[in-house]
């Protein structure tokens, strides 16, 4: 990337399992005042927002064109909304698009999700799928995903003592972020021995359902000392979609991911991504994403998952000091989640999770059913 | 010339009869047609009338369309996309373009005329097909049938069968092994196309039999059956189409705002929340003030009673997607100013069905009709503790 775009601030709420008494349209606004209070930034038109992009999903929220509920509370009355109804890396790389074309210098990016809102979260992701061939076969992002995960753990030779062991490290690491679920410690004995959900997934495998919203303020490096004195920089940012159906891909290639990846790091300049990077934050839906994804990214040897996390990888490359998805994050928005972290470590503003030194690091996310979609970002200061 | 059956005759020769008087209010002009080797045409449009004359002399149009028969009559039917063929060229107006524009509006589409059997081709036809339809496996040795059919179109057909064979001839044989008695040709043409069962023919009295019944109803399987010569020849292939109810359930949480306005209705009151800043009251409440971008938090209670701002006639009635309950129509949605609102902080809802035809809107200083409202006995926090808004007299 020859420019740069500047995250200047962050808001959000805390992971929350069941936000019963809050519309979406009070999360969102807990978030948005949040980052006017940071930023002062207004809605002029000659120097305020002009654009804002929210990120949310119709059948999540059961009613179409779900940001006209969310207008108000955004402050997006009288000016440009667009909603990215994908995962929200997705939505935070359009609005570096927006503001790399030029077509923008200010863009306030705001997602929402409530997990807690639907009876079933495996219905709404059946809908995912063509109503003729794969919805009357049962598939959701659950059962799908277990699909790879056995096809994986036997090739890279992870097993479920490795994946007892990323659960438990995940919840060890939330205790230290105070927007993290509030989730039971657990012991890797209850992780084995929780109910199989589609073998080999387990309960304590997948992500739990939570409701989160947050906020962000990017802005151009034009513009960038009217908002904040500690910017974080976006300086990589890739995409690439997998194959729809099942049947077209190998599950276990990784090939979305690493294709985005590579053009990430290309645009970033970074050429050894071990040692250039010195944080990661990864979309763990699913315990055996995470080493997974760390071949992906090339972090771990491909077929490697095992050893690797046998050898310590996640901590000696800092992995989900958040915690990661897999102990609460909604849909849509791990990705977002995973940003809001390395905004946090690569500002120093971390606290008792944070990584010393850190001067880049990368998010990922994924969407769709096994990895389909994937999207990089690499952040630097 | 003919283009898709069409001729460029067959479009200015239907123009009177697709001429909207509405759609050329307040056009008086005259606009010509330059069709390429068919010829020229001159529209005259003045005080909703108009006249179609066929001329070369075009000079004292305002707008001239110069294009083919071939592209004039594509756009007409719809099979050649009229803003290509003006941007490709094929089409141009000389003169006043934006004038000519208004001959958009002035003419419903032109609809090609199917070209259509009478019930006398279709006799004609049905007999004239009967003898390569005749079937020897499943006819008798020998029998006469007679086909009497009435009325204009009708006639009187012999089929004999000897021997495997069948031979046709006009006429009537006296003595038959049955005949048929139908009153009128174009019955007996819907029996044979599917459209009426001959049953019902034979109760209403509109047919007889004479003869040997049972030989009657076995005529559809001595004569193949008769193949419409209008209907398409090959079957298209059979799309399935799925009809799915998707469901899945909801739990949709009010929130402090929302959940505060739904509660009062409990009361018989009706809340609003005025925004601190510019003073306009939001029904229902909500959080924040979209325009000013702060806070509501000043609770003012409204109405019950207001003016009717719009009121429109709904005349169908989809179902409640969250409870399945569907309403009476016509039925007529409104905008209430409700005393104590200003300006646009209007409210939503019904008015009572007997009494939409008295309700006037208001506008600017004028009231609209007073109206109050229908309170439910049994009220739950929805918006249907108030059923409905009838005329307060």
């Amino acid at each position: 990337m020859q420019k740069r775009v500047a995250i200047c601030a962050v808001a959000q709420i805390k992971n929350d399992p069941n936000l019963w008494y809050a519309r979406f349209q009070n999360m969102l606004l807990e978030c948005f005042e949040g980052i006017m209070q940071q930023t002062k930034v207004s809605f002029d038109m000659e120097k305020g927002i002009r654009t804002v992009i929210t990120c949310s999903d119709d059948v999540w929220d059961a009613r179409t064109i779900s940001n006209n509920g969310m207008t108000d509370v955004v402050g997006a009355h009288f000016r440009g909304e667009e909603k990215m109804a994908q995962e929200s890396l997705n939505g935070l790389g359009y609005a570096i698009a927006s503001i790399l074309s030029g077509h923008d210098d200010v863009i306030l990016y705001m997602g929402h999700m409530k997990e807690s809102q639907t009876e079933s979260r495996n219905m709404c992701t059946n809908l995912a799928f063509d109503p003729f061939y794969c919805r009357p076969l049962g598939m959701d992002f659950v059962n799908v995903n277990a699909l790879q995960a056995r096809a994986y753990m036997e090739k890279s030779g992870v097993t479920e003592k490795h994946l007892a062991k990323i659960v438990v490290r995940s919840r060890q690491k939330a205790k230290g972020n105070p927007f993290a679920r509030e989730n039971e410690a657990i012991k890797e004995e209850d992780v084995m021995k929780s109910p199989l959900l589609a073998d080999p997934l387990r309960q304590l495998h997948y992500y739990p359902a939570t409701d989160w919203a947050f906020g962000m303020l990017l802005c151009s490096e034009e513009r960038v000392k009217e908002f904040t004195d500690k910017p974080v920089w976006i300086t990589g940012y890739a995409s690439c979609m997998d194959s729809y159906f099942l049947g077209d891909k190998d599950l276990t290639s990784n090939f979305s991911l690493k294709n985005a990846t590579e053009r990430a790091l290309k645009k970033a300049g970074i050429k050894d991504v071990k040692k250039d990077i010195q944080l990661f934050e990864l979309c763990d839906h699913a315990a055996y994403q995470l080493p997974m994804w760390a071949e992906g990214i090339g972090l771990a040897k491909e077929g490697n998952g095992g050893k690797w996390i046998d050898d310590g990888g996640m901590d000696e490359f800092n992995v989900n000091m958040s915690g990661g998805m897999l102990n609460g994050n909604p849909l849509l928005l791990g990705g977002a989640a995973r940003a809001i972290e390395c905004f946090y470590q690569l500002r120093g503003e971390a606290g008792k999770r944070q990584v010393k030194g850190a001067k880049r690091a990368l998010a990922q996310s994924t969407y769709g059913a096994a990895g389909q979609h994937q999207a990089v970002v690499i952040f630097e200061v | 010339m003919e283009y898709w059956g069409v001729k460029v005759e067959d479009i200015f020769d239907t123009m009177n009869d697709r001429f909207r008087p509405e759609g050329a209010k307040g056009v008086t002009a005259k606009f010509g047609y330059d069709i390429t080797g068919d010829g020229k045409w001159k529209i005259i449009v003045s005080e909703g009338l108009l006249e179609v004359i066929k001329t070369d002399d075009l000079s004292d149009c305002a707008a001239v369309m110069v294009c083919d028969g071939e592209t004039f009559v594509g756009i007409n039917i719809g099979k050649v996309d009229a803003a290509n063929a003006f941007t490709s060229g094929k089409v141009k107006i000389e003169g006043d373009f934006g004038q000519f524009g208004k001959t958009a509006k002035m003419f419903k589409k032109y609809v090609p005329k199917k070209a259509a059997m009478s019930t006398r081709d279709y006799i004609l036809d049905m007999f004239g097909t009967l003898v390569s339809r005749f079937q020897p496996q499943n006819a008798p040795q020998e029998a006469v049938i007679v086909y009497d059919i009435g009325g204009a179109d009708g006639g009187v057909w012999t089929a004999y069968i000897k021997d495997g064979k069948c031979e046709l001839k006009e006429e009537r044989a006296e003595k038959f092994t049955v005949k048929l008695e139908v009153q009128e040709a174009k019955d007996w043409v819907d029996v044979m196309l599917g459209k009426v069962d001959a049953f019902s023919l034979l109760s209403a009295g509109k047919a007889a039999i004479v003869g040997e019944t049972q030989l009657a109803l076995k005529l559809g399987e001595i004569f193949g059956k008769y193949q419409d010569p209008m209907a398409s020849g090959t079957p298209e292939q059979e799309l399935i189409v799925l009809k799915k109810i998707i469901s899945v359930d909801q739990k949709f949480s009010t929130g402090p705002v929302m959940g505060k306005f739904l509660n009062a209705l409990k009361e018989k009151k009706i809340l609003g929340n005025k925004c601190p800043k510019c003073g306009r009251i939001q029904l229902p409440a909500r959080e924040v003030c979209a325009e000013c971008r702060v806070r509501v938090d000043e609770w003012v209670e409204v109405g019950p009673k207001g003016q009717v701002r719009y009121m429109e006639y709904v005349y169908y009635a989809s179902p409640d997607p969250l409870t399945g309950e569907t309403r009476e129509t016509p039925y007529g949605m409104a905008n209430i100013l409700l005393d104590g609102c200003q300006g646009n902080d209007t409210f939503a809802h019904l008015i009572r069905r007997d009494q939409i035809d008295r309700i006037k809107g208001g506008k600017d200083d004028v009231s609209g009709t007073r109206v109050r409202p229908v309170w439910n006995e049994h009220r739950t926090g929805s918006i249907f503790d108030i059923k409905y808004f009838e005329i307060d007299e």
